[in-house]
């Protein structure tokens, strides 16, 4: 074999492969550099988004899957695929989220399918707003709503049947203690009841 | 044989790694044009869209929030500074954010800055030289292109339409010296 070919057949290698694998990296999820919370693991959140000093992976990863988002100071994105045993979210099942008042100055929940796309379904509904909810019983200080396909009574999320789902806790405006250690945070817990 | 190799291999890992770290750098850069392609389709550079709320049918940009309005502006600012005017929704969330070429964040100011007073940004590139414009907070760019956006939150959806009236007295524009 003449030594051009060798050298053609190398670089179109590294060409092929390094792109191939940039490629996987970015699609593979969005778990570049991202703080667990402590207490629920299914929550991540990524704290440099946003930022010029994000890694050239984390920039691209929040490009593909959460362009335009903000950064931490403003905004905290909590992003769960699981539910609290770590199976994957499916959009047949039933779930109930529970979790206590969240250090911010408003939050949300929302249902994403694949990259980060509103699913449809009959209630037109893709969130559940924090100052929707009540704690109950008061003292306790928990509120809760339920995801799943069918409709229910009260606070309800439909998954609108997509096959995998995930749930995108924002926080505005997080609390000093919130930023400085987002791992410690206590967030909702999210139990899977059934599944049809 | 395998000493024939060795060196088109070496050289094929070192183009494995710049084709990695190069499409790792150029992904924001190819995926923030075609946003800016998409939201700016039939609305003028230099001015904001004032989308309709986010639902499963609309949805221009990837994981939009359901709770909030936004309105968006695709900037150039190779020709000289754009500014951007933004009208304040008392009482509700509200932020302007300021996206580079590269998808950072330039600058963010919300109703924690200002709570119910206007906020005014006069965006340029880095490279251009400004004069102070009073009463604007100057904001240097890297990259002439972006998308400057705004946030409202919209807590019950009956306040749309009070809301939606608000947010269409925000500007952006080329700065007009005087």
């Amino acid at each position: 074999m003449k030594p051009w070919l060798r050298y053609a057949i190398c670089i179109l290698l590294g060409m092929g492969g390094g792109t191939a694998y940039a490629v996987h990296q970015v699609r593979s999820g969005f778990d570049d550099k991202q703080v667990r919370n402590e207490q629920f693991e299914q929550w991540s959140a990524n704290i440099d988004q946003g930022t010029v000093s994000a890694s050239a992976l984390t920039r691209a990863k929040v490009a593909l899957n959460g362009l335009l988002a903000l950064p931490a100071k403003e905004a905290m994105y909590f992003v769960t695929r699981t539910d609290m045993d770590g199976a994957p979210l499916n959009g047949k099942c039933t779930y109930f989220v529970i979790g206590p008042k969240l250090p911010g100055r408003w939050w949300s929940i929302t249902l994403y399918k694949g990259e980060g796309w509103l699913v449809k379904n009959p209630a037109n509904r893709w969130s559940i707003a924090g100052h929707t909810l009540q704690t109950n019983p008061p003292e306790i200080g928990k509120w809760m709503f339920v995801v799943s396909p069918h409709e229910h009574e009260g606070n309800w999320l439909p998954t609108g049947g997509a096959d995998r789902f995930d749930l995108t806790l924002r926080i505005y405006h997080p609390s000093a203690e919130l930023l400085r250690k987002p791992g410690g945070a206590e967030l909702p817990f999210v139990r899977k009841e059934h599944c049809k | 044989m395998i000493r024939n190799w060795l060196l088109p291999a070496l050289v094929g890992v070192a183009v494995a790694f710049a084709a990695w770290q190069g499409t790792l750098v150029a992904t924001p850069f190819v995926l923030m044009s075609a946003a800016m392609k998409k939201i700016g389709a039939g609305v003028p550079v230099n001015s904001f869209r004032f989308a309709a709320p986010p639902t499963a049918d609309n949805q221009p940009i990837v994981r939009p929030s359901p709770d909030l309005v936004y309105a968006s502006c695709v900037f150039d600012v190779s020709n000289g500074p754009v500014t951007v005017d933004v009208e304040p929704v008392p009482g509700h969330y509200w932020s302007v954010s300021i996206f580079d070429a590269r998808t950072d964040v330039a600058k963010v100011i919300s109703v924690r800055d200002n709570g119910d007073k206007p906020a005014r940004l006069l965006l340029h590139h880095v490279d251009f030289q400004v004069e102070l414009t009073p009463g604007y907070e100057h904001v240097p760019l890297k990259y002439s292109n972006g998308i400057a956006l705004i946030r409202i939150l919209v807590p019950d959806k009956s306040e749309f339409a009070k809301i939606d009236a608000i947010r269409r007295k925000s500007r952006c524009k080329e700065d007009q010296p005087n």
